[in-house]
Protein backbone atom coordinates (compact mmCIF):
# COMPACT_ATOMS: atom_id res chain seq x y z
CA UNK A 1 0.00 0.00 0.00
CA UNK A 2 1.03 3.23 -1.14
CA UNK A 3 0.16 5.97 1.33
CA UNK A 4 0.50 10.12 0.02
CA UNK A 5 3.15 10.34 2.71
CA UNK A 6 5.18 8.29 0.57
CA UNK A 7 4.56 9.44 -2.64
CA UNK A 8 5.27 12.64 -1.27
CA UNK A 9 8.89 11.41 -0.08
CA UNK A 10 9.38 9.75 -3.09
CA UNK A 11 8.89 13.24 -5.03
CA UNK A 12 11.03 15.11 -2.64
CA UNK A 13 13.47 11.95 -3.06
CA UNK A 14 13.97 12.86 -6.47
CA UNK A 15 14.25 16.38 -6.45
CA UNK A 16 16.82 16.02 -4.37
CA UNK A 17 19.15 12.97 -7.01
CA UNK A 18 17.99 15.87 -9.77
CA UNK A 19 19.60 18.82 -7.50
CA UNK A 20 22.77 16.65 -6.57
CA UNK A 21 23.45 15.61 -10.28
CA UNK A 22 23.35 18.98 -10.99
CA UNK A 23 26.14 19.79 -8.55
CA UNK A 24 28.15 16.52 -9.95
CA UNK A 25 31.00 18.13 -12.68
CA UNK A 26 31.15 16.73 -16.31
CA UNK A 27 33.61 13.26 -15.81
CA UNK A 28 36.72 14.16 -17.36
CA UNK A 29 37.85 11.02 -19.66
CA UNK A 30 41.48 9.12 -17.97
CA UNK A 31 43.77 9.80 -20.72
CA UNK A 32 47.64 8.93 -21.27
CA UNK A 33 50.08 11.64 -22.58
CA UNK A 34 53.01 8.89 -24.06
CA UNK A 35 56.34 11.17 -24.75
CA UNK A 36 58.63 9.62 -27.87
CA UNK A 37 61.69 11.13 -28.10
CA UNK A 38 65.84 11.48 -27.28
CA UNK A 39 67.81 11.85 -24.20
CA UNK A 40 66.95 15.62 -23.74
CA UNK A 41 63.52 14.40 -23.10
CA UNK A 42 64.04 11.07 -21.10
CA UNK A 43 63.18 10.05 -17.32
CA UNK A 44 67.15 9.12 -16.04
CA UNK A 45 68.62 6.75 -13.31
CA UNK A 46 69.40 8.37 -10.24
CA UNK A 47 73.18 7.62 -10.81
CA UNK A 48 73.16 10.06 -13.75
CA UNK A 49 71.40 13.13 -11.92
CA UNK A 50 71.59 15.89 -12.68
CA UNK A 51 71.29 15.42 -15.55
CA UNK A 52 67.32 15.66 -16.40
CA UNK A 53 64.84 15.24 -19.34
CA UNK A 54 62.16 17.59 -19.58
CA UNK A 55 59.34 14.76 -19.50
CA UNK A 56 60.79 14.53 -15.72
CA UNK A 57 59.12 17.92 -14.70
CA UNK A 58 56.53 17.75 -17.45
CA UNK A 59 55.17 14.97 -15.18
CA UNK A 60 54.37 17.20 -12.35
CA UNK A 61 51.72 19.82 -14.23
CA UNK A 62 48.79 17.34 -14.73
CA UNK A 63 45.23 16.77 -12.73
CA UNK A 64 45.03 13.27 -11.60
CA UNK A 65 43.31 12.16 -15.31
CA UNK A 66 46.15 12.28 -16.97
CA UNK A 67 49.11 9.68 -17.01
CA UNK A 68 52.44 10.90 -18.21
CA UNK A 69 54.23 7.76 -20.18
CA UNK A 70 57.47 8.70 -20.67
CA UNK A 71 58.70 6.19 -23.29
CA UNK A 72 61.72 8.38 -24.76
CA UNK A 73 65.59 6.97 -24.44
CA UNK A 74 68.84 8.08 -24.46
CA UNK A 75 70.41 8.09 -27.95
CA UNK A 76 67.20 6.90 -30.03
CA UNK A 77 66.79 8.27 -33.32
CA UNK A 78 63.09 8.17 -34.97
CA UNK A 79 65.26 5.37 -36.82
CA UNK A 80 66.05 3.22 -34.19
CA UNK A 81 63.16 4.02 -31.86
CA UNK A 82 61.80 2.27 -33.85
CA UNK A 83 63.76 -0.17 -35.14
CA UNK A 84 64.37 -1.45 -31.21
CA UNK A 85 60.26 -1.84 -30.99
CA UNK A 86 59.84 1.12 -28.50
CA UNK A 87 57.19 2.16 -30.75
CA UNK A 88 54.88 -0.46 -31.89
CA UNK A 89 53.87 -0.87 -28.31
CA UNK A 90 53.04 2.77 -28.09
CA UNK A 91 50.56 2.09 -30.72
CA UNK A 92 49.12 -1.24 -29.69
CA UNK A 93 48.44 0.25 -25.88
CA UNK A 94 47.01 3.94 -27.99
CA UNK A 95 43.34 4.65 -26.88
CA UNK A 96 40.56 7.54 -28.49
CA UNK A 97 41.88 10.95 -26.79
CA UNK A 98 45.33 9.88 -25.79
CA UNK A 99 48.44 12.20 -26.99
CA UNK A 100 51.46 11.46 -28.40
CA UNK A 101 54.36 14.18 -27.93
CA UNK A 102 57.00 13.16 -30.79
CA UNK A 103 60.48 15.42 -30.50
CA UNK A 104 63.39 13.73 -32.43
CA UNK A 105 66.28 15.05 -34.25
CA UNK A 106 69.15 15.16 -32.26
CA UNK A 107 70.37 11.68 -32.77
CA UNK A 108 69.06 11.54 -36.32
CA UNK A 109 70.94 14.30 -37.83
CA UNK A 110 74.64 13.61 -37.07
CA UNK A 111 75.84 11.73 -39.61
CA UNK A 112 78.86 10.44 -37.65
CA UNK A 113 75.85 8.77 -34.85
CA UNK A 114 74.88 5.06 -35.89
CA UNK A 115 71.46 6.09 -35.07
CA UNK A 116 72.11 8.73 -38.15
CA UNK A 117 68.41 8.92 -40.21
CA UNK A 118 68.23 10.42 -43.47
CA UNK A 119 66.44 13.81 -44.20
CA UNK A 120 63.86 11.66 -46.11
CA UNK A 121 63.76 9.39 -43.70
CA UNK A 122 63.15 11.36 -40.72
CA UNK A 123 60.51 12.77 -42.57
CA UNK A 124 58.52 9.41 -43.47
CA UNK A 125 59.23 8.40 -39.80
CA UNK A 126 57.79 11.62 -38.60
CA UNK A 127 54.35 10.51 -40.66
CA UNK A 128 54.82 7.48 -39.47
CA UNK A 129 54.27 8.05 -36.23
CA UNK A 130 51.37 10.71 -36.67
CA UNK A 131 49.16 8.45 -38.98
CA UNK A 132 49.52 5.42 -36.89
CA UNK A 133 48.69 7.38 -33.41
CA UNK A 134 45.52 8.41 -35.44
CA UNK A 135 44.45 5.34 -36.69
CA UNK A 136 44.15 4.88 -33.04
CA UNK A 137 42.09 8.03 -32.49
CA UNK A 138 45.20 9.41 -30.41
CA UNK A 139 46.40 13.25 -30.77
CA UNK A 140 49.86 13.44 -32.32
CA UNK A 141 51.79 17.03 -31.35
CA UNK A 142 54.86 17.35 -33.51
CA UNK A 143 57.45 19.40 -31.32
CA UNK A 144 60.96 20.34 -32.68
CA UNK A 145 63.86 19.68 -30.86
CA UNK A 146 65.34 21.54 -28.32
CA UNK A 147 67.61 23.95 -28.50
CA UNK A 148 71.72 23.11 -27.76
CA UNK A 149 73.17 25.56 -25.90
CA UNK A 150 76.01 27.11 -28.65
CA UNK A 151 77.01 30.73 -29.23
CA UNK A 152 78.57 32.09 -31.77
CA UNK A 153 81.81 35.12 -30.72
CA UNK A 154 79.17 38.20 -30.26
CA UNK A 155 76.91 35.97 -27.62
CA UNK A 156 74.25 35.22 -29.80
CA UNK A 157 72.65 31.79 -30.01
CA UNK A 158 73.45 29.59 -33.00
CA UNK A 159 70.98 27.23 -35.10
CA UNK A 160 71.78 23.64 -34.22
CA UNK A 161 68.90 22.10 -36.01
CA UNK A 162 67.62 23.90 -39.24
CA UNK A 163 67.27 21.08 -41.46
CA UNK A 164 65.72 18.48 -39.36
CA UNK A 165 63.75 21.55 -37.17
CA UNK A 166 62.51 22.38 -40.68
CA UNK A 167 61.38 18.54 -41.76
CA UNK A 168 59.20 18.69 -38.28
CA UNK A 169 57.48 21.83 -39.50
CA UNK A 170 56.76 20.83 -42.91
CA UNK A 171 55.46 17.35 -41.73
CA UNK A 172 53.20 19.49 -39.00
CA UNK A 173 51.87 21.63 -42.22
CA UNK A 174 51.28 19.01 -44.41
CA UNK A 175 49.52 16.77 -41.79
CA UNK A 176 47.78 19.18 -39.90
CA UNK A 177 49.50 18.66 -36.31
CA UNK A 178 49.53 20.45 -33.63
CA UNK A 179 53.49 21.96 -33.40
CA UNK A 180 55.51 23.43 -30.41
CA UNK A 181 58.37 25.19 -32.16
CA UNK A 182 60.31 24.16 -28.82
CA UNK A 183 63.90 25.02 -30.85
CA UNK A 184 63.02 28.40 -31.71
CA UNK A 185 61.88 28.93 -27.91
CA UNK A 186 63.84 27.05 -26.35
CA UNK A 187 66.98 29.44 -28.44
CA UNK A 188 64.99 32.45 -26.89
CA UNK A 189 65.11 31.33 -23.21
CA UNK A 190 68.62 30.48 -23.34
CA UNK A 191 69.51 33.89 -25.59
CA UNK A 192 67.51 35.38 -22.94
CA UNK A 193 69.95 34.01 -19.86
CA UNK A 194 73.06 34.41 -22.47
CA UNK A 195 76.43 32.91 -22.84
CA UNK A 196 77.29 32.45 -18.93
CA UNK A 197 74.29 32.31 -16.97
CA UNK A 198 72.56 29.98 -19.34
CA UNK A 199 75.46 27.00 -18.53
CA UNK A 200 73.10 26.68 -15.43
CA UNK A 201 69.69 25.18 -17.83
CA UNK A 202 72.23 22.73 -18.70
CA UNK A 203 74.39 19.89 -16.76
CA UNK A 204 77.52 22.13 -16.34
CA UNK A 205 79.22 20.61 -13.15
CA UNK A 206 83.04 21.29 -11.57
CA UNK A 207 85.11 19.02 -10.67
CA UNK A 208 84.43 17.49 -6.94
CA UNK A 209 81.39 19.35 -6.85
CA UNK A 210 79.06 16.33 -7.66
CA UNK A 211 79.66 12.87 -6.73
CA UNK A 212 78.14 11.80 -9.70
CA UNK A 213 80.37 13.78 -11.77
CA UNK A 214 83.77 13.88 -9.95
CA UNK A 215 85.75 15.44 -12.84
CA UNK A 216 82.98 17.84 -13.43
CA UNK A 217 80.62 17.89 -17.03
CA UNK A 218 80.51 20.72 -19.43
CA UNK A 219 77.24 19.52 -21.51
CA UNK A 220 75.60 21.65 -23.82
CA UNK A 221 73.17 19.38 -24.78
CA UNK A 222 71.35 17.83 -21.69
CA UNK A 223 69.69 19.97 -18.78
CA UNK A 224 69.99 20.56 -15.03
CA UNK A 225 66.63 20.63 -13.37
CA UNK A 226 66.60 24.14 -13.95
CA UNK A 227 67.04 23.98 -17.62
CA UNK A 228 64.26 20.91 -17.80
CA UNK A 229 61.64 22.66 -16.06
CA UNK A 230 62.08 25.58 -17.90
CA UNK A 231 61.70 23.47 -21.54
CA UNK A 232 58.88 21.57 -19.73
CA UNK A 233 57.46 25.14 -18.89
CA UNK A 234 57.57 26.04 -22.54
CA UNK A 235 55.82 23.19 -23.91
CA UNK A 236 53.16 23.23 -21.02
CA UNK A 237 52.44 26.48 -22.35
CA UNK A 238 52.49 25.76 -25.91
CA UNK A 239 49.82 23.16 -24.76
CA UNK A 240 47.42 26.10 -23.75
CA UNK A 241 48.07 28.16 -26.81
CA UNK A 242 47.23 25.40 -28.49
CA UNK A 243 43.66 25.03 -27.02
CA UNK A 244 44.35 21.38 -27.26
CA UNK A 245 41.90 19.65 -25.15
CA UNK A 246 44.97 18.73 -22.87
CA UNK A 247 45.00 21.90 -21.55
CA UNK A 248 42.17 21.54 -19.97
CA UNK A 249 43.61 18.71 -17.57
CA UNK A 250 46.16 20.96 -16.71
CA UNK A 251 46.20 21.49 -12.62
CA UNK A 252 44.40 24.22 -11.21
CA UNK A 253 46.17 24.98 -7.88
CA UNK A 254 44.44 27.51 -5.47
CA UNK A 255 47.49 29.11 -4.78
CA UNK A 256 47.51 30.91 -1.02
CA UNK A 257 49.33 34.51 -0.85
CA UNK A 258 52.42 34.87 0.25
CA UNK A 259 52.62 36.41 4.39
CA UNK B 1 62.60 -60.63 -4.90
CA UNK B 2 64.03 -56.89 -4.54
CA UNK B 3 64.55 -57.82 -1.09
CA UNK B 4 66.43 -60.72 -1.90
CA UNK B 5 68.63 -58.35 -4.35
CA UNK B 6 69.38 -56.02 -1.38
CA UNK B 7 70.80 -58.73 0.98
CA UNK B 8 72.26 -60.56 -1.06
CA UNK B 9 74.09 -57.68 -3.19
CA UNK B 10 77.48 -58.49 -2.39
CA UNK B 11 77.63 -62.30 -3.04
CA UNK B 12 76.32 -61.68 -6.49
CA UNK B 13 79.54 -58.87 -7.12
CA UNK B 14 82.01 -60.93 -5.31
CA UNK B 15 84.76 -58.75 -6.49
CA UNK B 16 82.40 -55.07 -5.49
CA UNK B 17 84.41 -53.26 -2.52
CA UNK B 18 81.47 -51.13 -0.79
CA UNK B 19 81.36 -47.60 -1.06
CA UNK B 20 80.96 -45.41 1.46
CA UNK B 21 77.60 -45.16 1.83
CA UNK B 22 77.04 -48.51 1.41
CA UNK B 23 79.01 -49.53 4.70
CA UNK B 24 77.53 -48.98 8.38
CA UNK B 25 77.83 -45.77 10.03
CA UNK B 26 80.62 -45.92 11.96
CA UNK B 27 82.45 -46.44 8.73
CA UNK B 28 81.38 -42.88 7.20
CA UNK B 29 82.04 -41.04 10.54
CA UNK B 30 85.93 -42.13 9.36
CA UNK B 31 85.31 -39.91 6.12
CA UNK B 32 83.71 -37.19 8.02
CA UNK B 33 86.42 -35.73 9.96
CA UNK B 34 88.09 -35.37 6.69
CA UNK B 35 85.61 -33.43 4.36
CA UNK B 36 85.10 -31.38 7.82
CA UNK B 37 88.69 -30.14 7.41
CA UNK B 38 89.04 -29.98 3.47
CA UNK B 39 85.00 -27.95 3.64
CA UNK B 40 86.70 -25.36 6.49
CA UNK B 41 89.51 -24.99 4.31
CA UNK B 42 87.49 -24.17 1.37
CA UNK B 43 85.63 -21.68 3.37
CA UNK B 44 88.12 -19.81 4.91
CA UNK B 45 89.83 -19.25 1.33
CA UNK B 46 86.16 -17.99 -0.02
CA UNK B 47 86.24 -15.77 2.75
CA UNK B 48 88.86 -13.99 2.44
CA UNK B 49 88.06 -12.88 -1.10
CA UNK B 50 84.48 -11.61 0.08
CA UNK B 51 85.26 -7.46 0.79
CA UNK B 52 84.41 -6.15 4.13
CA UNK B 53 81.02 -5.88 4.20
CA UNK B 54 79.70 -2.46 5.31
CA UNK B 55 77.04 -1.73 8.05
CA UNK B 56 73.80 -0.86 7.01
CA UNK B 57 73.14 3.05 8.65
CA UNK B 58 71.10 5.52 8.68
CA UNK B 59 71.20 9.17 8.31
CA UNK B 60 68.75 10.96 10.23
CA UNK B 61 67.77 14.43 9.45
CA UNK B 62 66.27 16.95 11.75
CA UNK B 63 65.49 20.59 10.61
CA UNK B 64 62.77 22.51 8.96
CA UNK B 65 61.36 23.10 5.49
CA UNK B 66 64.85 24.08 3.76
CA UNK B 67 65.66 20.84 4.07
CA UNK B 68 62.61 18.77 4.44
CA UNK B 69 60.52 16.61 1.68
CA UNK B 70 58.22 18.25 -0.33
CA UNK B 71 54.79 16.65 -2.43
CA UNK B 72 55.32 17.22 -6.20
CA UNK B 73 52.27 19.14 -5.69
CA UNK B 74 54.40 21.83 -4.82
CA UNK B 75 57.04 21.45 -7.50
CA UNK B 76 59.33 22.82 -7.91
CA UNK B 77 59.53 23.61 -4.07
CA UNK B 78 62.13 21.29 -3.32
CA UNK B 79 64.16 20.33 0.30
CA UNK B 80 68.08 20.18 0.43
CA UNK B 81 67.50 17.23 1.97
CA UNK B 82 65.66 15.23 -1.23
CA UNK B 83 68.92 15.55 -3.51
CA UNK B 84 70.91 14.74 -0.89
CA UNK B 85 69.43 10.92 -0.68
CA UNK B 86 70.45 10.59 -3.72
CA UNK B 87 74.37 10.46 -3.70
CA UNK B 88 75.25 7.38 -1.36
CA UNK B 89 75.60 3.90 -1.81
CA UNK B 90 72.96 1.13 -0.81
CA UNK B 91 74.75 0.55 2.45
CA UNK B 92 72.99 4.05 3.78
CA UNK B 93 68.84 4.63 4.43
CA UNK B 94 68.26 8.75 4.81
CA UNK B 95 65.64 9.08 6.51
CA UNK B 96 64.67 12.78 6.76
CA UNK B 97 62.31 13.70 9.31
CA UNK B 98 62.69 17.43 9.01
CA UNK B 99 59.19 19.17 9.02
CA UNK B 100 58.25 22.92 7.72
CA UNK B 101 58.05 26.07 9.97
CA UNK B 102 59.37 23.72 13.21
CA UNK B 103 61.67 25.15 15.45
CA UNK B 104 64.14 23.02 17.80
CA UNK B 105 61.05 24.02 20.44
CA UNK B 106 57.89 22.92 18.41
CA UNK B 107 60.02 19.67 16.73
CA UNK B 108 60.83 18.90 20.54
CA UNK B 109 57.25 19.51 21.81
CA UNK B 110 55.56 18.10 19.05
CA UNK B 111 57.40 14.54 19.64
CA UNK B 112 59.21 14.42 16.14
CA UNK B 113 62.12 13.84 18.36
CA UNK B 114 61.68 11.03 20.64
CA UNK B 115 60.69 8.55 18.12
CA UNK B 116 64.11 8.74 16.15
CA UNK B 117 66.18 8.41 19.65
CA UNK B 118 63.96 5.57 20.00
CA UNK B 119 65.24 4.16 16.27
CA UNK B 120 68.69 5.07 15.98
CA UNK B 121 70.80 2.34 15.89
CA UNK B 122 74.83 2.46 16.93
CA UNK B 123 76.94 4.04 13.98
CA UNK B 124 74.19 6.13 12.57
CA UNK B 125 74.34 10.00 11.91
CA UNK B 126 71.65 13.00 12.76
CA UNK B 127 71.94 15.92 10.92
CA UNK B 128 70.62 18.83 12.43
CA UNK B 129 69.64 21.62 10.74
CA UNK B 130 67.31 24.55 12.68
CA UNK B 131 67.41 28.22 13.20
CA UNK B 132 64.88 29.70 10.48
CA UNK B 133 62.06 29.05 12.77
CA UNK B 134 63.84 29.59 15.97
CA UNK B 135 64.87 32.80 15.39
CA UNK B 136 61.46 34.29 13.86
CA UNK B 137 60.62 36.38 16.80
CA UNK B 138 57.75 37.69 15.00
CA UNK B 139 56.32 33.62 14.97
CA UNK B 140 55.88 33.10 18.58
CA UNK B 141 54.55 29.78 18.31
CA UNK B 142 57.74 28.70 16.61
CA UNK B 143 60.56 31.61 18.41
CA UNK B 144 62.97 29.98 20.13
CA UNK B 145 65.50 31.80 22.38
CA UNK B 146 68.67 31.60 21.79
CA UNK B 147 69.21 29.89 25.10
CA UNK B 148 66.26 27.55 24.81
CA UNK B 149 68.15 26.97 21.16
CA UNK B 150 71.03 26.16 22.64
CA UNK B 151 69.65 23.64 24.82
CA UNK B 152 67.65 21.97 22.49
CA UNK B 153 70.82 21.62 19.95
CA UNK B 154 72.62 19.85 23.23
CA UNK B 155 69.83 17.72 23.97
CA UNK B 156 69.83 16.48 20.66
CA UNK B 157 73.42 15.63 20.75
CA UNK B 158 73.35 14.36 24.18
CA UNK B 159 70.77 11.79 23.26
CA UNK B 160 72.11 10.97 19.94
CA UNK B 161 75.56 9.58 21.74
CA UNK B 162 73.57 8.07 24.59
CA UNK B 163 72.29 5.76 21.22
CA UNK B 164 75.73 5.84 20.16
CA UNK B 165 74.86 7.77 16.91
CA UNK B 166 76.86 10.19 15.63
CA UNK B 167 75.29 13.57 15.46
CA UNK B 168 76.56 16.60 12.77
CA UNK B 169 75.34 20.15 13.74
CA UNK B 170 74.29 22.53 10.76
CA UNK B 171 74.38 26.01 11.01
CA UNK B 172 70.94 26.82 9.02
CA UNK B 173 71.58 27.68 4.99
CA UNK B 174 71.27 31.42 4.24
CA UNK B 175 68.55 33.31 3.43
CA UNK B 176 69.25 35.14 0.08
CA UNK B 177 69.91 38.58 0.90
CA UNK B 178 72.22 41.26 -0.90
CA UNK B 179 73.25 44.66 -0.03
CA UNK B 180 73.18 47.29 -2.52
CA UNK B 181 76.65 46.66 -3.49
CA UNK B 182 75.63 43.25 -4.59
CA UNK B 183 77.14 41.30 -1.25
CA UNK B 184 75.37 38.56 0.02
CA UNK B 185 74.53 38.60 3.46
CA UNK B 186 74.99 37.00 6.70
CA UNK B 187 71.05 35.83 7.58
CA UNK B 188 71.16 34.43 10.74
CA UNK B 189 74.41 36.03 12.81
CA UNK B 190 72.93 34.37 16.26
CA UNK B 191 71.97 31.73 15.76
CA UNK B 192 74.38 30.36 13.48
CA UNK B 193 77.15 31.23 16.37
CA UNK B 194 75.10 29.17 18.53
CA UNK B 195 75.34 26.36 16.81
CA UNK B 196 79.13 27.10 16.44
CA UNK B 197 79.64 27.14 20.44
CA UNK B 198 77.53 24.09 20.91
CA UNK B 199 79.61 22.57 18.57
CA UNK B 200 83.30 23.47 19.83
CA UNK B 201 81.83 22.61 23.70
CA UNK B 202 80.69 19.30 22.76
CA UNK B 203 83.24 18.69 20.07
CA UNK B 204 80.59 17.87 17.34
CA UNK B 205 81.27 17.56 13.63
CA UNK B 206 80.38 20.73 12.43
CA UNK B 207 79.22 21.90 8.89
CA UNK B 208 79.05 25.33 8.23
CA UNK B 209 75.88 25.41 5.59
CA UNK B 210 75.51 29.41 6.92
CA UNK B 211 78.95 30.69 5.43
CA UNK B 212 78.81 28.08 2.04
CA UNK B 213 75.51 29.27 1.05
CA UNK B 214 76.69 32.56 1.51
CA UNK B 215 79.74 31.91 -0.60
CA UNK B 216 77.48 30.05 -3.01
CA UNK B 217 75.08 32.90 -3.90
CA UNK B 218 78.11 35.50 -3.61
CA UNK B 219 78.82 33.34 -6.43
CA UNK B 220 75.81 33.53 -8.31
CA UNK B 221 75.30 37.09 -7.86
CA UNK B 222 72.24 39.00 -7.15
CA UNK B 223 70.08 38.70 -9.83
CA UNK B 224 71.28 34.86 -10.56
CA UNK B 225 70.58 33.71 -7.38
CA UNK B 226 67.35 33.90 -7.91
CA UNK B 227 67.45 30.76 -9.62
CA UNK B 228 68.21 28.74 -6.69
CA UNK B 229 65.45 29.73 -5.12
CA UNK B 230 61.50 29.68 -5.37
CA UNK B 231 61.48 32.75 -7.80
CA UNK B 232 58.29 32.03 -10.11
CA UNK B 233 56.49 34.49 -12.69
CA UNK B 234 52.78 34.53 -12.72
CA UNK B 235 51.94 31.73 -14.83
CA UNK B 236 54.90 30.80 -15.74
CA UNK B 237 53.96 27.35 -13.36
CA UNK B 238 50.67 25.64 -13.13
CA UNK B 239 51.10 25.15 -9.05
CA UNK B 240 51.95 28.75 -8.12
CA UNK B 241 49.61 30.65 -10.48
CA UNK B 242 50.26 33.87 -8.55
CA UNK B 243 53.93 34.05 -9.01
CA UNK B 244 56.11 33.56 -6.25
CA UNK B 245 59.35 35.46 -4.60
CA UNK B 246 60.61 33.73 -1.89
CA UNK B 247 64.25 34.04 -0.90
CA UNK B 248 64.22 31.26 1.76
CA UNK B 249 63.20 28.40 -0.01
CA UNK B 250 64.95 26.26 -2.51
CA UNK B 251 63.92 25.16 -6.33
CA UNK B 252 65.42 21.59 -7.20
CA UNK B 253 68.10 23.76 -8.39
CA UNK B 254 69.35 25.17 -5.55
CA UNK B 255 68.37 22.01 -3.14
CA UNK B 256 70.61 20.14 -5.28
CA UNK B 257 73.53 22.77 -5.04
CA UNK B 258 72.55 22.91 -0.86
CA UNK B 259 72.83 19.05 -0.78
CA UNK B 260 76.30 19.32 -3.05
CA UNK B 261 77.44 21.54 -0.21
CA UNK B 262 76.43 19.23 2.72
CA UNK B 263 78.22 16.12 0.83
CA UNK B 264 81.28 18.66 0.88
CA UNK B 265 81.14 19.60 4.14
CA UNK B 266 80.98 15.67 5.25
CA UNK B 267 84.17 14.98 3.21
CA UNK B 268 86.18 17.71 4.49
CA UNK B 269 84.98 15.96 8.01
CA UNK B 270 86.43 13.05 7.03
CA UNK B 271 83.21 11.13 8.55
CA UNK B 272 83.09 7.49 8.15
CA UNK B 273 80.28 8.47 6.06
CA UNK B 274 81.96 10.32 3.56
CA UNK B 275 83.17 6.80 2.03
CA UNK B 276 79.24 5.89 1.29
CA UNK B 277 79.00 8.61 -1.07
CA UNK B 278 78.77 7.35 -4.46
CA UNK B 279 82.01 7.18 -6.71
CA UNK B 280 80.38 8.24 -10.07
CA UNK B 281 82.04 7.12 -13.51
CA UNK B 282 80.59 9.70 -15.58
CA UNK B 283 83.34 11.68 -17.89
CA UNK B 284 83.78 15.63 -18.04
CA UNK B 285 82.16 15.90 -20.64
Amino acid sequence: MITNTDKGWRKKGLAIVLLLMSFALPQKNKITVYLIGDSTMADKEVIAYPETGWGMPFHYFFDSTVTVDNRAKNGRSTRSFIAEDRWQPVVDNLREGDYVLIQFGHNDEVPTKKTYTTLGNFTANLEKFVNESRSKKAIPVLITPVARRKFDSTGKIEETHAAYTQLVKDVAVKLHVPLIDLDKESQELVQQFGPETSKYLYNYLAPGENPHYPEGRSDDTHFSELGARKMAEIVLHDIKNLHLELADHIRVVKQKEKK
Amino acid sequence: MTKLNRNFKFLRNPGHVPLPWERGWGEAFKYKSLFKNISLITLITLISFIPPIKKKTSIWMIGDSTMCLYDSSRFPLTGWGMPFAEYFDSTVTVENKAKGGRSTRTFIAENRWQPIVDNLSNGDYVLIQFGHNDESESYPDRYTPPEDYRKNLVKFIIESRDKKAIPVLLTPVSRRKFDSAGNALETHAVYSKVVHEVADQYKVSLIDLDQMSIALLQEYGPENSKLLFMQLEPGENPDYPLGIHDNTHFNAHGARHVAELVLEGMKNLHLALADRIIKGKFKSK
